[in-house]
C-alpha cells in the first residue's frame, strides 16, 4: 500500500468554514484513510503547531485557508514564514475558500490583506514560485465534494485543467445557475419574484449572480440535500474575485437590463431572446405551482 | 514568581494563556486572542441587507446565530413588522439543528480527546454535525453559511418534503444520542434529576462524568457562579442567575465592553459585573433538575459544565421535533415588510451554542452607520486583572496541573474566532 498523502492546513484570518464544510463530506471516513493530516484545525492530527515549527516536516500538499494579512501570526511566527517553510517541499499548495484566494470578505477589515495569488481579480507577486502548483478552491465556503476530489485528484496525479484563477474546471468550468430548480423561470423570462415561494427566478429583480458565478452549487447539491438558490436565495457570487459586491439583495440594472448577464452571452443575443420569449403569456408559469383551483392538465395542452 | 505562556490550539483558532505561578499554584491566568478580522468595520457603509450575507461569515461553527441575531436586528428597525408562526418555527429550527451540532463536535472533538488521548472517535461527532447540517440545508439552503432568514420571514417556501426530511434526522440524532452518549429514555430523562441513575447508564457521557469523579476533579474549576442569558424561546428563558437566585429583567442599557491589554477581545460587563453565559446559565435559568443537582453538589465546577453542556441535547432535540411536528405549514413563509426604514437602531438578541449573541444595527441613509457584535465567548473569556478576574480567567487560577487547565478552559467551549470576530 502506498504511504498516506501529507496535508497541512494552515489557516490565517479565517471563519474555520471551510474546516468545518469539510467535515460534512458524507464519505469523510473512507476518503481520509488515503491522507494523514500532519495538521487541521479540527481534526485530530499528528503535529501540534509548535511541534510543527519545531520539527518542520515535509507536507505533500499545503492547504490555505483565510485571508492573508501581512500582521497575522500563528504560533509567534508569521504566516509568511509558515508558507515559506511549507510550501517549497509540497507537491501542491491549495487555497480553500475565497478568502485564500482573492481575499474574500475579511480583505476591507484592515490594511495588507490579500489572497494567496491575487487581491480581488488582481494579480499579485508575492508567491509567484508557487503559482504552477497552486490550486484555487474558492466558495464561501467551497463546497466539501470539490476539496475531497481535489486532493484526491492531486494524491493520485491526475491532471487538473485550470481557468485564468486556477480553478479546476470540473467544478468552476458551469455556473450556478445551471441545475437550479428555478431554471424555467428564468428560461422563459417570468420577471416577478417574491421571497418565500417556490416560485421565480431571483435573476430580475433579487441580485441572483448563479447565471454569471463559476461553480457546481446546483450540480453538486450543498449537504447532498439542497442550494441556496433552489430554497429561493439569491446567489452571491462567492466563488468570483469581485465577492462580496455591494447590495446583495438587489439586481442593479441599466435602463431596466440587468447589468450583468449570464456569463458569455453577448446583450443582443440575451436581450433578442428576452425580447421573444416575453412575447408570449405562458399560463404555466403565472399560476403557483400548488394551485389547487385550476390544476394544471398536462394532457390537454398537448392536444 | 515563575509564569508559562500556552498556546491554546483547535478552539476555532488559537488563544494564548499566560499562567503566573505561586510554587505550583495559579495565581493568574491572562486569556489573550491575537487576531481579529474587523468584520464590524467591513458593515459599515454597507446596505442594511449585506450584513445577512456577511456575519454568518463571522464564524464557521455558529454562523446561522450570528444570521439570525441579524435578521432580528434588522427587523427591529421596522416600527412594526410581523412575521409568520411558520417562519418564525423554521427559523428556531435551524438555530435550534445548529445549537446541536456545535454540542456533538465540542464533545467528541473537544473535551473528549483531552480526556481520553488514545480513542480516537471523530466520527461520533462527524456523524451527527453532519446530519444536524443536511436538517438545515433542507430548510436554508446549505450549511454554513446561508442567508436564508430575511425581514418579514425566510426566503422560500417549506413543503411536506422538508419537514419529513427533517422530521426523520432528528429522530436519528435521538439514536446517535442514546448509542453514543446516555442510552437514556427522553421523557425520563428531561425530568431526572438524579446524577447516579445517569452514571449507571451505559454511554460516553456516563464514563466522562466516572472519570473527573475518579480523578477527584470534581470541584475544579469553580467560578463566579453568576449567570446570565439574553436570549429566550420556546425552550430558554432570559435572566441572570446569582448562584440559585433569579430575576429576570434585564436591560441592555447596562451592558459595557472594555478592552483587555494586549488581547484583540472586547471583555463584556453587566452593570460592572462579570457573568457567565451558555449552557450552564441557560440551565440554571430554566432550573433543569439534573443540572442543578449538579449544581448543588459541585457548584458551577467542571463536570456541572460540561453536563449542563451535554444534557442540553435531548432539551434541544426535543424542542426541535415538536417544532417540526408544530408547523404551521399554511402560513406564509414571507409577509413582505417593505423597506427597511433609512433611519433606525434594531438589537437582535439570540442563544447561540455558547450563550447569548447581541447584534446592534444602526441605520442612517439607508446604510450601516455602526454595527456592533457582542458574543458569547466575549462573557466567557474576557480576562480582566487578577484581583477581578473574567470567568473563564477564574476557574483557571488555584489549579496544581497543568493537565487540568486545558480541559477546564476547554469546557467553556471557546471560539476563537467569535471573541474577537
Amino acid at each position: 500500500m502506498n504511504s498516506p498523502v501529507r496535508l497541512l492546513w494552515l489557516s490565517a484570518l479565517t471563519c474555520n468554514g471551510n474546516a468545518h464544510a469539510l467535515l460534512n463530506y458524507p464519505d469523510l471516513e473512507h476518503w481520509q484513510h488515503r491522507f494523514e493530516w500532519l495538521y487541521h484545525p479540527l481534526l485530530p492530527s499528528r503535529f501540534s503547531l509548535g511541534e510543527l515549527l519545531a520539527q518542520q516536516p515535509e507536507c505533500d500538499i499545503l492547504i490555505l485557508e483565510g485571508t492573508l494579512d501581512s500582521n497575522f501570526s500563528k504560533a509567534g511566527k508569521d504566516l509568511t514564514e509558515w508558507i515559506e517553510i511549507f510550501a517549497p517541499a509540497a507537491r501542491a499548495v491549495v487555497t480553500v475558500g475565497s478568502c485564500a484566494t482573492f481575499g474574500g470578505i475579511f480583505l476591507e477589515g484592515g490594511e495588507g490583506r490579500s489572497g494567496l495569488h491575487f487581491r480581488r481579480g488582481e494579480r499579485r507577486d508575492a508567491y509567484d514560485a508557487l503559482w504552477e502548483k497552486s490550486i484555487s478552491l474558492p466558495g464561501c465556503p467551497v463546497q466539501p465534494e470539490i476539496l475531497a476530489s481535489t486532493l484526491e485528484m492531486l494524491a493520485q496525479e491526475t491532471p487538473l485543467d485550470l481557468d485564468v484563477y486556477r480553478r479546476p474546471l470540473l467544478f468552476y468550468g458551469t455556473t450556478v445557475h445551471n441545475g437550479c430548480t428555478r431554471n424555467e423561470y428564468f428560461e422563459y423570462k417570468i420577471d416577478e419574484h417574491r421571497f418565500g415561494e417556490m416560485e421565480g427566478c431571483m435573476f430580475y429583480e433579487h441580485g441572483c449572480q448563479g447565471t454569471y458565478t463559476h461553480g457546481s452549487c446546483n450540480r453538486i447539491l450543498w449537504n447532498n440535500v439542497n442550494s441556496k438558490t433552489r430554497i429561493g436565495q439569491p446567489c452571491m457570487g462567492c466563488t468570483e474575485p469581485d465577492f462580496p459586491t455591494t447590495g446583495l439583495w438587489e439586481t442593479r440594472k441599466h435602463m431596466g437590463i440587468p447589468a450583468r448577464l449570464p456569463a458569455g452571452i453577448p446583450k443582443r443575443a440575451y436581450l433578442s431572446l428576452a425580447g421573444v420569449a416575453k412575447a408570449f403569456h405562458i399560463e404555466r408559469f403565472r399560476r403557483p405551482i400548488l394551485d389547487p383551483v385550476e390544476r394544471y392538465d398536462p394532457m390537454k395542452e398537448q392536444e | 514568581m515563575r509564569k508559562r505562556v500556552e498556546l491554546i490550539e483547535k478552539i476555532e483558532g488559537e488563544a494564548e494563556v499566560s499562567y503566573t505561578y505561586e510554587g505550583d499554584r495559579t495565581v493568574d491566568a491572562q486569556i489573550r486572542f491575537l487576531s481579529g478580522r474587523g468584520i464590524e468595520s467591513i458593515l459599515t457603509g454597507r446596505p442594511p441587507l449585506d450584513a445577512l450575507a456577511i456575519t454568518p461569515r463571522v464564524c464557521g461553527i455558529c454562523g446561522h446565530a450570528h444570521l439570525i441575531a441579524t435578521v432580528r436586528a434588522l427587523e427591529a428597525c421596522y416600527p412594526e413588522l410581523r412575521i409568520s408562526p411558520k417562519a418564525e418555527a423554521v427559523r428556531e429550527l435551524t438555530l435550534t439543528l445548529e445549537l446541536l451540532q456545535n454540542h456533538f463536535k465540542w464533545l467528541y472533538l473537544t473535551i473528549w480527546p483531552l480526556l481520553f488521548p488514545r480513542e480516537s472517535v471523530t466520527m461520533k461527532a462527524v456523524e451527527p454535525s453532519r446530519i444536524a447540517a443536511e436538517a438545515i440545508a433542507l430548510l436554508a439552503g446549505q450549511y454554513p453559511h446561508n442567508s436564508y432568514a430575511i425581514p418579514g420571514g425566510i426566503v422560500g417556501e417549506i413543503t411536506p418534503l422538508e419537514r419529513l426530511g427533517v422530521a426523520d434526522r432528528l429522530e436519528r440524532l435521538w439514536e446517535i444520542f442514546r448509542r453514543e452518549i446516555a442510552d437514556v429514555q427522553m421523557q425520563a430523562f428531561l425530568r431526572c434529576d438524579r446524577i447516579e441513575e445517569l452514571q449507571r447508564k451505559e454511554g460516553d457521557f456516563p464514563r466522562i462524568l466516572r472519570e473527573i469523579l475518579d480523578r477527584g476533579w470534581e470541584r475544579l474549576g469553580c467560578s463566579h457562579d453568576r449567570f446570565i442569558a439574553f436570549g429566550s424561546n420556546g425552550l430558554f428563558v432570559s435572566g441572570k442567575s446569582l448562584a440559585t437566585r433569579i430575576t429576570h429583567s434585564l436591560d441592555l442599557r447596562h451592558l459595557r465592553e472594555e478592552p483587555v491589554e494586549g488581547s484583540l477581545a472586547l471583555h463584556v460587563l453587566y452593570r460592572g459585573k462579570v457573568y457567565e453565559t451558555g449552557p450552564l446559565a441557560r440551565a440554571m435559568l430554566r432550573k433543569t433538575p439534573l443540572i442543578r443537582e449538579a449544581h448543588r453538589r459541585w457548584g458551577d465546577s467542571l463536570p456541572t459544565r460540561i453536563m449542563a453542556r451535554v444534557c442540553e441535547i435531548p432539551h434541544l432535540l426535543q424542542y426541535a421535533m415538536q417544532l417540526t411536528r408544530d408547523l404551521d405549514m399554511d402560513a406564509p413563509a414571507w409577509i413582505d415588510p417593505g423597506p427597511l426604514p433609512a433611519q433606525a437602531q434594531g438589537t437582535g438578541i439570540v442563544e447561540a451554542a455558547r450563550g447569548s449573541l447581541i447584534h446592534t444595527v444602526e441605520v442612517r441613509e439607508g446604510k450601516i452607520a455602526e454595527y456592533r457584535i457582542v458574543t458569547p465567548t466575549q462573557w466567557n473569556l474576557g480576562s480582566g486583572p487578577a484581583d477581578r478576574p473574567g470567568v473563564a480567567q477564574k476557574a483557571l487560577i488555584g489549579l496544581h496541573r497543568d493537565d487540568q487547565a486545558e480541559l477546564i478552559f476547554k469546557s467553556f467551549d471557546v471560539c476563537s474566532v467569535c471573541t474577537t470576530h
